[in-house]
């Protein structure tokens, strides 16, 4: 169609094009003569074909890439290098059931890459998104090996499971799951955060969506990635407890002359003899990618191993990455993903209390030196040594589909999903006798295997068409999901032999053998449909639906409709934006939509009645069955609804060098799914709970990421800042449990509940006595409001209702675990081949109760904090005096703490390979790294870390003693050949 | 590949989806739960009103069942302390103290555990009476269970005062208090009554039953609620019919009422059966709960005989010390107590001995094992009680001189024939002997959380126990948990003090 045109000057320009940053052909490029509209696309090695005049123009436009123009002269070999393109505006960013181009996007989605995934040691990749994503809180709330963080997105919006679900190639799943990956097969996370953006998820959604894309193979030569770390951990921070003489010389104040002579004492420090130093961490993984014309494959292997600081707490594990897809034809396209993981880990008993409890004038052992001894509170160093308790864990997770593209525009994908899980853990305790309060008689073995599998069958169809300026894409689905689990659990003592090979029920006595064994099945049934409409790339509509059917539901209120709206404007491809000028860009984004949840108990509704309810009568006394309620339920419970607007503005400055996307959300809950202890009398019983759709809350903030990128010569730096404010407010206690106004929460366990959830006020705020001070003199306590009992030297409460006397109803809001903000920001800075970078996080405005302190059912170690007790008049108006427990125990704000803190995160220094040097050796690239983490932790909080989650949103954060956060050192390798 | 192999295969996906979707949803989206039957299925057979009648007495050998698991009753009295080592319970040593809350866990375990004992029995009383079935049984479980009801429900208006009045299985969430009053003419007293007139008595049942509700049971249990609220005519006539059904008699030795080798001995009216196993196997933690601290390990020591108490028996030469209290180095069963090494044997203070480590041997269990001493079965009414509830009522309504022969028979099996102790009482002041009656109460049923309720409902609290902090007015009653107050937003309020 050229030939018209052609003129006879036409010379045949040949060239190539190339990526600025690693000089790699690029394949695709579009080569376009301006003016006629010929053009070529590069071929594999970049290579393209265009015959043209000298002086005509070209362009060079490639998808994320920095268009260019040039006038073509006599030369025609060409060679042309692309550069990125910062802007990223047509960046594709994965969303529920399909892709879209990050400028008509019109949901709130963060993206995190591959290269940002993999700087945290761990087992679980999500860690990586900490500090990255605004508006997510991810709390390590412990440094065991393979334990996985609490995940928050968006403030807590329900008050039982607040996390945001995964869902991993396809694959809807729990975001526990997440850890089944090796960081290395990670291609990108996305956190969709909007209602438009989840809704599509429906049922799930709520509390926002991880999206987790694997790597893929493209077609090509074998691409192989091999890289290696080696770690050293240590605790970060011990717990500063009493010495053994500080413990004495405060029991002494308690009870004058407990002990008499201080300086016999011994001094143990339990938490040196239980903790390791150095403890290693090994990470090593390959991968080979790679594919043909009409076959793609993506080959992942993984090793994760870590000691853990304590004892008996390691782990190894395996993972296995398989990505294939095959074009049977043009338009059928077959694949499998599959993800494999295997670990073995060893659980340490729970000693790190015991260690902080233990008395310090005990010593480990007898005076042989090796015979434990009896330590008040439990020896910690005995509790380890008779610890056998293991657990192994096969897991595998994947999506078998089918893509069929039909009539030009449709594409019809049909695919099985499942995620299946075996575990299998054996715990045997040997007979030992360290003292009467610590031993075992007959040696016992517990042995419990459980299976886990999710089907889900899913159907979409989707349609997609450009005509001119208007783009549609169309998306109707249907899916149908199985999910069952199964546990049975062994129990057998008097094992004949101790040795490890009789650990196994068959070894033990007959008539001590016990089963159980339980089973769970829970099913839901979906249907979606989305519409995507963008005009001119200016105009974009978003409108999804999903109705979902749940089992967990009682028949009439089994089914919800979950819709959701968004529009979005690109102003700046507007003919009146300014072409020029500091401003680049402007993107406005609103949404609205309404998500479901219904994580609870697929058997919530039902009130059980259960056997094992037996008793014993008759002169032989036999053993005679019963059966009964075990616990309660609730057959009107109903879908959780949470209602989300947002609106956001994207914005580019300096050619993108400097973007913000700022966005502001309210989030209003509605019937949420929460466990709580009714009324004593109904007869469920001490510390059970029943699911109610109890409360509604509202959570609103801003969030906030900005990040400025730029370059002088051979020096780069970037800075990111991320952030968001939350602001919880519970709307409405629900009538189903017989109160309006109130939800009592934070059981220590010990009687006190610490924490309440109340309309006006944030869930689970702590409550409880406010602290003026120390009463001074018996005098004071007398001319003051006190409670019944108090003395000199006990903590003044503040009488809130200024009736003359202190009494339950002088309690009052103390603190919130919801934090007011949470930030990260990170920068890095690059010279030529070295590069620096640092991952700072932090959060402010939130209150730990620090139960380990507060609950005390026997006279244990104290914290140091305790040393300032109270000796007399004018001693201190902070602590109380010396006591064992009691008066001063009442839960009140000197219990509870700051729990902000800031946080270097990691600190990573690499050097890459010259590119002279890693070719010369047969590699495609090398880096070589050093990385430190946690380490650098500002806090005021006393306990291991402010990292605490709640188990449940109306408990608020308590800590009862956790696996300590640790401080870890890294030197690692990644090469690519 | 041409369109119609396309068409083919769309068409082919297109079914798959719709056959997948068709007619699936009710069958699909129904998943009951598994290895349980649900509320509203059970009890529907006669088997079925056997278990959950059983599921009852289950719940008496629960360890919360017994004031929360540990038995504050005898630690607030004067019959008992504490115990265990001076650092363990601290959380408990405020009953001890009289300092106790509305937000310990004790009271809290105690209070819901009563109503989910109180919820076993309702399911029983209202779901057996529509059962197909034997109708003597069908009559007999459900007498078996009122009793139990009115069991729970005195124990909860005794400990709590005015409580919620609950008689279905899901009540009504906005139940305020109820008037003790109420609740004994509406609950406790028509379900012993009931429980009087259909429940065999004990020698009435099979071998393989002992153990279930009597109606000797019910009689003197309904005779021990009447005394608690003065009602001596009745307590009189209950107990009377106890004692002339020759149903029941004293064991001859009293070293032999509480031993392993004879349990529901002719003198149990109601026990609480327990096998020397975890609770799963038909064990009470009971007994471990007092069990021997130490060497031998028979548990952790708690509710300690009082020294004051120890001494007043010794004092009186009174042969009930010994089987009621284990001494150190003291051999049982061939087992020597050694005690545990972080407990003083003796404390003093200002020089005079306050409490020697000592262990509870009324539910001593043999053998060195823990395990084993979740093997005691509970006395809960023995025929003691009953003989000397007769006499105090006979004493209360002027009949003195008739009362004398029922104390004296429990002075004589007592002083087990050394007639240099214990004498017979021989007064007929009334007065006199009503402080003969009660101190014998002191000595026969220590430890067996009586003491406490007698002092407060003779009104004797005060000068028995102020020293020790009781407080008139207030300790007469446990607190209302404070989550109940809290839960039900104040609906359910406080009693006096706390």
């Amino acid at each position: 169609m050229s030939a018209t045109i052609l003129s006879a000057q036409s010379r045949t320009y040949t060239g190539m094009v190339t990526d600025a940053d690693n000089g790699e052909p690029l394949i695709g490029v579009n080569v376009t003569l301006v003016g006629p509209e010929t053009g070529d696309f590069t071929g594999i090695d970049g290579g393209f074909t265009i015959t043209a005049n000298p002086g005509d123009s070209i362009a060079i436009t490639y998808i994320g890439y920095k268009n260019k123009g040039m006038r073509l002269t006599d030369d025609t070999d060409l060679k042309i290098v692309l550069e990125l393109d910062s802007r990223q505006i047509d960046e594709v960013v994965v969303i529920g059931y399909g892709t879209i181009k990050k400028s008509d996007l019109t949901g709130s989605v963060s993206s995190v890459k591959s290269a940002d995934i993999t700087k945290v040691p761990t087992t679980n990749p999500i860690n990586a998104l900490q500090g990255k994503v605004a508006g997510l809180q991810i709390l390590n709330t412990s440094g065991e090996p393979g334990s996985n963080p609490v995940v928050r997105l968006r403030g807590v919006t329900t008050l039982n499971n607040n996390s945001p679900i995964a869902v991993i190639d396809g694959v809807i799943t729990d975001i526990g799951a997440i850890a089944l990956l090796n960081a290395n097969d990670i291609e990108s996370m996305e956190v969709l955060k909007d209602a438009s953006a989840s809704a599509i998820y429906g049922s799930r959604g709520a509390s926002g969506v991880v999206v987790v894309t694997t790597k893929r193979g493209i077609a090509g030569a074998p691409r192989i990635n091999l890289s290696v770390e080696r770690s050293v951990e240590s605790i970060a921070n011990t717990i500063d407890v009493m010495t053994g003489r500080e413990f004495a010389t405060y029991i002494n104040a308690v009870n004058p002359g407990t002990y008499n002579n201080l300086d016999v004492l011994p001094d143990t420090d339990w938490q040196s003899l239980i903790f390791q130093d150095n403890a290693a961490i090994t990470n090593a993984n390959a991968s080979v990618s790679g594919g043909s014309d009409r076959a793609r494959y993506y080959f992942g292997l993984g090793y994760f191993g870590q000691e853990g600081i304590l004892p008996k707490s390691g782990i190894d594990r395996l993972t296995a990455k398989l990505n294939t897809s095959f074009d049977i034809s043009n338009s059928i396209t077959v694949g499998l993903d599959m993800a494999a993981l295997y670990t073995d880990k060893e659980n340490a008993p729970g000693v790190i209390q015991t260690a902080l409890r233990a008395w310090p004038i005990d010593k480990p052992f007898q005076e042989d030196g090796v015979t434990y001894a009896e330590v008040n509170g439990g020896n910690p160093v005995a509790a380890i040594e008779f610890s056998n308790s293991f657990s192994k864990r096969l897991s595998s997770l994947g999506n078998l589909y089918v893509d069929v593209e039909f009539l030009k525009n449709f594409r019809f994908r049909s695919s099985l999903q499942f995620d299946l899980g075996y575990s299998r853990n054996r715990n045997f305790s040997p007979e030992f006798f360290v003292s009467p309060l610590q031993q075992n008689e007959v040696n016992s073995l517990s042995y419990n295997t459980g299976h886990a599998s999710t089907l889900i069958y899913e159907n979409t169809l989707t349609y997609n068409i450009q005509k001119g300026d208007h783009s549609v894409s169309a998306l109707v689905g249907y899916t149908a999901q199985d999910s069952r689990n199964e546990f049975i659990n062994g129990f057998t003592e008097g094992l004949i032999r101790e040795d490890p090979l009789f650990w196994y029920l068959n070894a033990g006595q007959d008539d001590l053998d016990r089963v159980s064994n339980s089973f769970g099945r829970s099913t839901l049934v979906s249907y979606l449909g989305r519409v995507n409409y963008s005009y001119a790339g200016k105009y974009l509509f978003t409108a999804s639906m999903r109705r979902d059917g749940s089992s967990k539901f009682g028949v009439n209120n089994r089914f919800g409709n979950f819709p959701s709206f968004a529009v979005g404007w690109n102003m700046y491809n507007e003919p009146f934006f300014p072409q020029s000028g500091i401003l680049n860009r402007v993107k406005l984004r609103a949404s609205w939509g309404i998500i479901g949840n219904e994580r609870i108990p697929g058997d919530a509704q039902y009130a059980l009645i259960s056997s094992g309810t037996s008793a014993v009568f008759g002169e032989g006394e036999t053993i005679q069955p019963g059966a009964t309620f075990n616990g309660g339920g609730n057959p009107n419970l109903r879908w959780e609804e949470t209602t989300q607007s947002n609106i956001g503005i994207d914005l580019g400055f300096f050619e993108d060098r400097l973007t913000a996307e700022l966005d502001y959300y309210i989030k209003q809950t509605d019937d949420i799914l929460v466990p709580l202890e009714p009324i004593g009398y109904t007869g469920i019983g001490a510390f059970r709970s029943i699911f109610f759709n109890a409360a509604s809350v509202e959570n609103k903030g801003f969030e906030w990421n900005i990040n400025y990128r730029n370059r002088a010569g051979d020096f780069t730096y970037e800075i990111g800042i991320v952030g968001s404010t939350v602001s919880n407010t519970v709307t409405n206690i629900g009538q189903d449990i017989g109160a309006d106004s109130l939800l009592i929460g934070g059981d220590l366990g010990n009687g006190q509940r610490v924490a309440r959830t109340a309309v006006g006020l944030p869930i689970g705020y702590f409550y409880g006595f406010e602290v003026e001070g120390v009463f001074q003199t018996d005098a004071e306590v007398e001319s003051s409001p006190s409670l019944f009992g108090q003395r000199a030297g006990d903590l003044r409460y503040r009488d809130i209702n200024g009736d003359g006397d202190i009494t339950s109803a002088d309690r009052t809001i103390i603190g919130s675990s919801i934090p007011d903000l949470i930030y990260g920001f990170n920068v890095a800075i690059g010279y030529k081949i070295v590069n620096l970078s640092l991952d700072f996080q932090g959060q402010r405005g939130s209150e730990i109760y620090n139960g380990k302190q507060a609950i005390r059912f026997a006279t244990l170690n104290f914290e140091d904090k305790f040393n300032d007790y109270w000796t007399g008049e004018g001693s201190t108006n902070e602590d109380p005096r010396a006591s064992l427990g009691g008066i001063n125990y009442q839960p009140s704000s000197y219990f509870v703490e700051d729990g902000s803190f800031f946080r270097l995160r990691t600190a990573t220094i690499s050097i890459s390979a010259p590119d002279g040097f890693a070719n010369r050796i047969g590699m495609e690239s090398a880096n070589l790294y050093v990385r430190g983490t946690n380490l650098f932790t500002s806090t005021n909080f006393t306990g291991y870390s402010p990292e605490i989650g709640a188990a449940s949103a109306i408990d608020g954060a308590i800590d009862r003693g956790v696996y300590p956060i640790t401080r870890i050192l890294t030197l690692g390798l990644t090469t690519t050949f | 590949m041409n369109t119609t192999r396309l068409y083919k295969i769309g068409s082919a996906a297109l079914i798959c989806v719709m056959m997948s979707s068709v007619g699936c949803s009710d069958d699909f989206l129904t998943q009951p739960p598994r290895a349980s039957l649900t509320v509203g299925s059970f009890p529907s057979t006669e088997q079925d009103a056997v278990l959950a009648t059983n599921a009852i007495y289950n719940i008496t050998r629960t360890w919360q069942i017994a004031t929360g698991g540990f038995p504050l009753l005898d630690m607030m009295a004067d019959d008992a302390v504490k115990g265990s080592n001076p650092t363990d319970g601290i959380a408990i040593s405020v009953y001890d103290k009289f300092e106790h809350t509305a937000s310990e866990g004790s009271t809290e375990r105690w209070y819901k555990t009563l109503y989910e004992a109180v919820r076993r029995t309702n399911l029983v009383i209202n779901e057996v009476p529509s059962i197909e079935m034997d109708a003597a049984l069908q009559d007999r479980l459900i007498g078996e269970a009122r009793y139990l009801r009115a069991y729970f429900y005195a124990d909860l208006v005794r400990g709590f005062g005015a409580v919620p009045m609950v008689t279905v299985t899901e009540p009504s969430l906005d139940l305020g208090r109820t008037e003790v009053d109420v609740i004994l003419n509406e609950i406790i007293y028509p379900d012993l009554e009931f429980a009087i007139s259909i429940l065999p008595e004990r020698s009435e049942y099979p071998a393989e039953e002992l153990g279930r509700a009597t109606r000797g049971a019910a009689l003197s249990l309904l005779a021990r609620v009447k005394l608690y609220y003065g009602e001596y005519e009745d307590v009189r006539d209950l107990t009377d019919q106890v004692i002339s059904s020759g149903e029941y008699d004293l064991v001859d030795d009293y070293a032999e009422v509480f031993i392993s080798t004879n349990e529901h001995n002719e003198e149990s009216i109601f026990e609480i059966s327990a096998l020397p196993d975890n609770f799963a196997n038909g064990g009470n933690q009971y007994g471990n709960t007092q069990g021997v601290r130490g060497t031998p390990n028979k548990g952790w020591g708690f509710c300690r005989p009082a020294y004051v108490w120890i001494d007043e028996m010794q004092d009186n030469v009174d042969p009930r010390l010994d089987p009621t209290v284990l001494f150190l180095n003291e051999v049982i069963d061939g087992i020597t107590i050694r005690g545990d090494g972080s407990t003083p044997d003796t404390t003093r203070e200002n020089g005079a001995i306050v409490e020697i480590e000592c262990y509870n041997q009324k539910v001593w269990f043999p053998g060195t094992d823990s395990r084993e001493s979740f093997g005691h079965n509970r006395r809960i009414i023995r025929y003691a009680d009953v003989l000397l509830m007769h006499a105090e009522a006979l004493n209360e309504l002027g009949q003195s001189a008739a009362a004398l022969p029922y104390v004296n028979q429990i002075r004589e099996r007592a002083r087990g024939g050394d007639s240099n102790t214990l004498p017979d009482i021989t007064t007929t002041d009334q007065a006199d002997l009503r402080a003969a009656i009660a101190e014998e109460r002191y000595y026969e049923l220590a430890l067996e959380g009586l003491r406490y309720w007698d002092l407060v409902r003779t009104d004797r609290a005060e000068e028995v126990l102020g020293p020790l902090g009781f407080i008139r007015g207030k300790h007469e009653l446990f607190p209302i948990p404070q989550s109940e107050i809290d839960i039900s937003e104040g609906r359910i309020d406080q009693n006096p003090g706390y």
